[in-house]
């Protein structure tokens, strides 16, 4: 029963990593841009939520309204005014950029909150569903359903707009999306301002489920870049399998062995699946058409 | 319609184009042609607005398109299909088709031009919904046109359409083609089969070392003498005239 409830968890917990990790690799999908910023930013938006709903009363799910268009602009705005102007080396520079883009967003956030772990407490944050032995806590579920329903917003972007033809198309082929007339600066900023938003989403989420401060956001990345590279770079739905795959291995290995060899086996997959698939599970062995 | 006046672009590395004077007329059908190096591929370049000249004019109709993006190059009226493949491979055939139509906000002439290039390229219709990615090199290159034209555009410009391509599938390329011109489409062609291309042609082109070196009707392009000298290795002398077919030798930059 310890290996279902692990399994459960992993699920649940997984939803939440794929929200945080389709930003990132949906961007990547785009811009060949390593968003090394997006574990700062879903701590940015987990301390958005935290100021919002504990200074000012307003539930979590509903500061989303608040704290998306603020992430979102903040994306594009990035783009705009930072990766926009590299012209060369775009994978190496842009690199350096959104790492810089990390560094000052944790120091800011250092500077007005200080170390000090804190998390969102909401009423609903210890209630749980019981079915017989099995808990399924209410924080992940709601997590889990957040996750789904943006990530269904996402994928009718994606596929049932011009817009999301018009990323697709980018994704695959940037030359040929400008001949046909694309604005592939605006389709990028967009994406990063999606995908920034969808930090945000994810942030809230991070910040019920855990406690956090500024640094949190090292072991934050790390998990999401394995999530991505597992996923393949670039694949949206290969982040989101990854995630759910590694989540519910790490919390088996948890709850049957110990959780520390729950994180590192998180690694260990990661070495062992570049070695047999370079590509990542997902991924194809290029990721965008020349 | 589209002219290149005395100019110079490269990219960053020193210039490829050293000085082009070229018109490119109303309905004609113009065929650059050249060896390798001769700046073919960035005088298209500069045409669709990946690339900006350094100096010099460069005109669609009257006006200045040196500086343009290729979104405004598109609303310009100009389309242009790469010399790479340049298909959306993940893409259905009539997904990239569609594509072509991005500018155009009225869904029931999108309608209306996709029935039209499906017509024309009846691959189109027969592979609709296949991944673009799975179609043949010929094929891929109708899907091209098709899309290219779902702009109703005035200038086509096509960059070595049959590079990769067999025998058979480049034939059919250059029906195409032929077919485009004769829709009332002006074309501007870059091919590195000089034959066909240049019979193909109401204006023959010849480039070498980023000018323009010879011009003429594309039959007397192709007579030239100087031809064989330039394709066995040689060059083409500046100013000289050959009378004999009637096309002309390029004046050097800054003569009379």
């Amino acid at each position: 029963m310890l290996v279902v409830q692990g399994i459960i968890d992993g699920i649940l917990a997984g939803g939440l990593y794929a929200l945080m990790g389709s930003g990132l690799t949906l961007v990547f999908g785009v811009m060949e841009v390593i968003n090394f910023a997006q574990g700062i930013i879903v701590i940015l938006g987990a301390y958005l939520t935290y100021v919002f709903a504990t200074h000012i009363g307003v539930d979590p799910f509903v500061t989303l309204l608040i704290t998306i268009p603020i992430m979102f602009a903040l994306g594009y705005g990035v783009y705009m005014l930072l990766l926009r102007p590299i012209k060369r080396d775009r994978v190496i520079m842009s690199l350096l950029v959104m790492y810089a883009v990390a560094v000052v967003i944790e120091g800011c956030l250092d500077l007005v909150f200080g170390g000090t772990l804190v998390q969102v407490s909401t009423p609903y944050a210890t209630s749980s569903i019981h079915v017989g032995s099995l808990v399924f806590p209410d924080i992940y579920l709601m997590a889990f359903g957040l996750s789904a329903v943006l990530l269904g917003v996402l994928y009718v972007i994606l596929y049932r707009t011009k817009f999301g033809r018009s990323l697709r198309a980018t994704t695959q082929n940037t030359t040929a999306a400008k001949l046909v007339g694309i604005d592939v600066d605006r389709v990028s900023a967009t994406t990063l301002g999606i995908g920034v938003g969808l930090g945000a989403a994810g942030g809230m989420l991070y910040g019920m489920t855990a406690s956090f401060n500024a640094a949190s956001s090292y072991d934050l990345i790390s998990r999401l870049l394995v999530i991505v590279i597992l996923g393949g770079f670039g694949s949206v739905w290969g982040a989101m399998a990854a995630a759910i795959i590694m989540l519910v291995i790490e919390d088996v290995i948890s709850v049957v062995w110990s959780p520390v060899w729950g994180q590192t086996i998180f690694y260990l997959v990661l070495a062992a699946v570049l070695l047999f698939r370079p590509q990542g599970l997902f991924g194809r062995r290029m990721a965008r058409a020349q | 319609m589209l002219v290149f006046g005395d100019v110079f672009a490269g990219y960053g590395g020193g210039d490829i184009l050293r000085g082009v004077d070229l018109v490119v007329e109303e309905h004609s059908l113009t065929c650059v042609v050249g060896p390798n190096g001769a700046g073919k591929s960035t005088l298209m370049k500069l045409v669709s607005g990946l690339l900006h000249p350094r100096v010099g004019k460069l005109e669609f109709n009257g006006t200045p398109i040196g500086k343009a993006s290729p979104r405004q190059i598109v609303k310009q009226g100009i389309v242009q299909v790469m010399q790479a493949r340049n298909l959306f491979p993940e893409l259905t055939v009539r997904e990239n088709v569609e594509l072509g139509a991005f500018l155009v906000s009225d869904s029931s002439l999108v309608r209306k031009r996709y029935d039209e290039a499906s017509e024309m390229f009846p691959i189109v219709k027969d592979r609709a919904k296949d991944r673009a990615g799975a179609l043949s090199g010929g094929q891929q290159r109708m899907v091209e046109f098709a899309r290219a034209l779902m702009t109703d555009p005035v200038l086509v410009c096509l960059d070595e359409p049959s590079m990769g391509l067999e025998p058979r599938a480049a034939r059919t390329i250059y029906q195409s083609i032929r077919t485009m011109h004769a829709a009332g489409r002006s074309i501007l062609l870059v091919e590195q089969n000089v034959r066909a291309g240049l019979e193909l042609a109401t204006h023959g082109v010849v480039m070498e070392n980023g000018r323009v070196r010879l011009e003429g009707t594309g039959m007397e392009v192709l007579n030239n003498p100087q031809m064989r000298t330039l394709y066995l290795g040689g060059t083409i002398e500046e100013g000289k005239v050959a009378s004999s077919t009637g096309a002309h030798a390029a004046a050097p930059p800054g003569a009379p």
